[in-house]
């Protein structure tokens, strides 16, 4: 079927564009100025030591060279490894990226919750006060940094009310995090049936995915508020209304006509808070990927970061691929 | 008293029910600088049951408004400002919105040009055909889905049990209209509007369409408001024909004396531009030079009309009856010695 030959192009196409990536990537990684063998041994090294762990490393060779070995490591599914967690990068990816993913995850399921609603209401009624709140909500979504609100939060709920704990991670200090599965520690949790461990992470999510909730609710809500708006103004929905149909059936097919821009909004977000995230990750010390890609730039650690790169890369052309699927399944056009 | 354009004679008025009357609808657009500008002034026309009455004029004369505000939904931002249309003897204008939607697409609906835009892209054909007939006429999924097909059918399209679940991209025009045309008369509405419904078809799809229409308006005994540009596919088509200028009526009258004895100097424009003498032709058409400046007084036809005198730039007329039946809005009507 179209469909099938359709996934398999999608796929085949995906190997080339992960070379692309990652060789603009590696690139630019190369071009920040800082010697990590400098910063390796510290201010005592002699010129003599820094010249054998440069050499070591590989960083006395040319960049096409470095370039071709570090391919084909990674071909051997070796990222490298962090000079400063001296663990290899993909042990520490693992480990890491489910944590972006769970509070990206579920900070997008909130924006949408908030932004998918508010903005069909307020296209239905332009003029009705939920519009109105909506509005001002977009104005000041777009406007508030998210880790200011962050920190806001952190002091209302942590500090003055006591409700939610301390900004340290994802799970009390005390409790063993359950065994990983899916590295998202609410879904292990469920699934080794750790009942406390599941209250624990779930309670530590709280504060960082309302933040991302709520900021990246903006941009949704704008986009379903404007394309409902203009497919209700559309002739099939005007036609829709001359037929008699009842109110609900005409924002229907309003939102479901609208649902591919309303998507493509959401997938972008999605990949865009991969890496995006990371001042809420600072602010949580959620020790996420985007977290311990920012150190690795600022300490010219260039495994860490290319690392992620890589992963995020991957991440967002699965989501792309997901959404050219929903795209699919909505839209009998697309395809046929 | 009876709109005095109620039909053929006062006793045929009288024999038969009237279904549609509308009494002096006017509606504005408003404009962001200066007043509102007018789109219909002052039209009254009404129609008995199974009776088919055309509305010509050239596009910009307010046909589609006209269309779109007897169903109450004149195109944003215009509205309707004044005026009564009563459907059944009640007037729509009073009715609150969940009553006029259900006589809308069930009692009173209508068919729209350019099909496939107005088609829900996402959606099969028998479903929005079923989801009309479902609502209406209150059916089972079932019943609805058997009501589209037997609709299909009755619009003649091909293969009517296999277009029951194409998309509207995969219709040609002429499918998609006949599909517009089953959807306006699953429920089969005593009144149809057809907004210039074979506009943009080929001419061969063109008379078929007309020919299904006048069929299907027969058989289920709809009245029909036929509105188009084509003073020919009137003349086929329709007992009455109202031509409209600038929002207004200037000449309403049935067939045989729209065709043999025009009174009004535009209505003989608009034939003479179908005629086949080139002398007809120039003697009565007018370029058009200053176009509908707007309520300066007098006659809105003036600027353009070959026979306009002094009193027809300061007076307006009003619609008067010539001959039964015949009603004309000029000072100075050409009749026939």
């Amino acid at each position: 079927m179209h469909f099938a030959t359709y996934i398999g192009r999608r796929l085949l196409f995906i190997a080339p564009q992960l070379l692309g990536i990652v060789l603009v990537s590696f690139l630019l990684i190369k071009t920040i100025p800082g010697d990590p063998a400098v910063l390796m041994l510290g201010p005592t090294a002699t010129p003599e030591s820094i010249a054998s762990l440069r050499a070591k490393m590989g960083l006395d060779q040319p960049i096409p060279a470095q370039f071709a070995i570090y391919v084909k490591s990674l071909l051997r599914g070796d990222l490298g490894t962090s000079w400063q967690t001296t663990k290899p990068v993909l042990d520490d990816l693992v480990q890491r990226f489910p944590a972006t993913v769970e509070l990206v995850t579920f900070g997008l399921l909130m924006a949408i919750a908030i932004g998918v609603p508010l903005g069909v209401a307020s296209a239905v009624n332009p003029k009705g006060w939920l519009a109105r709140v909506a509005d001002f909500y977009g104005l000041s979504a777009g406007a508030v940094p998210d880790f200011w609100l962050a920190l806001v939060f952190i002091y209302v709920f942590y500090t003055v009310l006591g409700w939610l704990p301390a900004p340290l991670g994802r799970i009390d200090l005390s409790i063993i995090p359950p065994r990983q599965v899916t590295g998202i520690y609410t879904i292990d949790a469920l699934l080794a049936h750790d009942w406390q461990a599941f209250v624990s992470s779930a309670s530590h999510l709280v504060l960082p995915v309302a933040t991302l909730g709520l900021i990246n609710a903006g941009p949704i809500l704008k986009m379903t508020h404007a394309t409902v708006e203009r497919m209700l103004q559309s002739d099939f929905s005007r036609y829709e209304v001359l037929s008699g149909m009842p109110r609900s059936h005409v924002v229907r097919s309003a939102l479901r006509n609208a649902l591919p821009s309303i998507v493509t909004i959401i997938g972008v977000l999605y990949g865009f808070l991969i890496g995006g995230a990371v001042l809420v990750e600072i602010v949580f010390s959620w020790g996420g990927a985007g977290q311990y890609a920012v150190q690795g730039v600022l300490n010219s650690d260039i495994y860490p970061v290319l690392g992620f790169v890589l992963f995020s890369a991957i991440f967002s052309l699965v989501v792309y691929l997901i959404v050219d699927l929903i795209y699919f399944a909505i839209d009998p056009r697309i395809g046929h | 008293m009876m709109s005095p354009l109620s039909a053929t004679t006062p006793a045929d008025a009288r024999a038969r029910d009237l279904l549609l009357d509308v009494r002096h609808l006017t509606v504005e657009f408003p404009t962001v600088l200066g007043p509102a500008r007018i789109v219909l002034q002052d039209i009254s026309f009404s129609l008995v049951s199974g009776e088919i009455v055309g509305v010509v004029g050239e596009s910009g004369a307010g046909k589609t408004t006209l269309a779109r505000s007897l169903l109450g939904l004149p195109p944003v931002p215009s509205r309707i400002v004044s005026g009564e249309i009563l459907f059944r003897g009640r007037d729509l204008r009073t009715l609150r919105d969940a009553e006029l939607r259900r006589i809308r697409g069930k009692d009173l609906s209508m068919i729209v040009p350019n099909p496939r835009g107005e088609l829900n892209p996402l959606s099969t054909v028998g479903q929005q055909i079923a989801a009309v007939a479902s609502v209406h006429l209150s059916l089972g999924r079932k019943q609805a889905r058997q009501a589209a097909l037997e609709m299909l059918k009755a619009v003649q399209i091909p293969d009517p049990a296999r277009r029951m679940d194409a998309y509207p991209h995969e219709l040609s025009g002429g499918m998609a209209q006949r599909v517009v045309i089953a959807m306006a008369l699953v429920c089969s509405p005593g009144f149809v509007i057809s907004d210039d419904a074979t506009s943009g078809l080929d001419v061969t799809v063109q008379a078929q369409i007309l020919d299904l229409l006048r069929t299907l308006a027969e058989t289920r005994h709809s009245s029909m408001l036929f509105i188009t540009r084509d003073v020919g596919i009137a003349a086929h088509f329709c007992d009455r024909i109202a031509v409209i200028y600038a929002g207004r009526i200037m000449e309403i009258a049935p067939r045989q004396r729209f065709f043999f004895e025009p009174s009004h100097p535009y209505t003989i424009m608009l034939l003479a531009a179908f005629s086949h003498s080139a002398e007809l032709r120039r003697q009565w058409t007018v370029p058009d030079v200053r176009r509908r400046t707007g309520a300066g007084g007098g006659c809105s036809y003036a600027d353009r009309c070959p026979l306009a005198q002094d009193k027809c730039r300061s007076v307006e007329p009003a619609l008067t009856e010539l001959a039964p039946g015949q009603f004309t809005r000029c000072h100075f009507p050409v009749v026939r010695r």
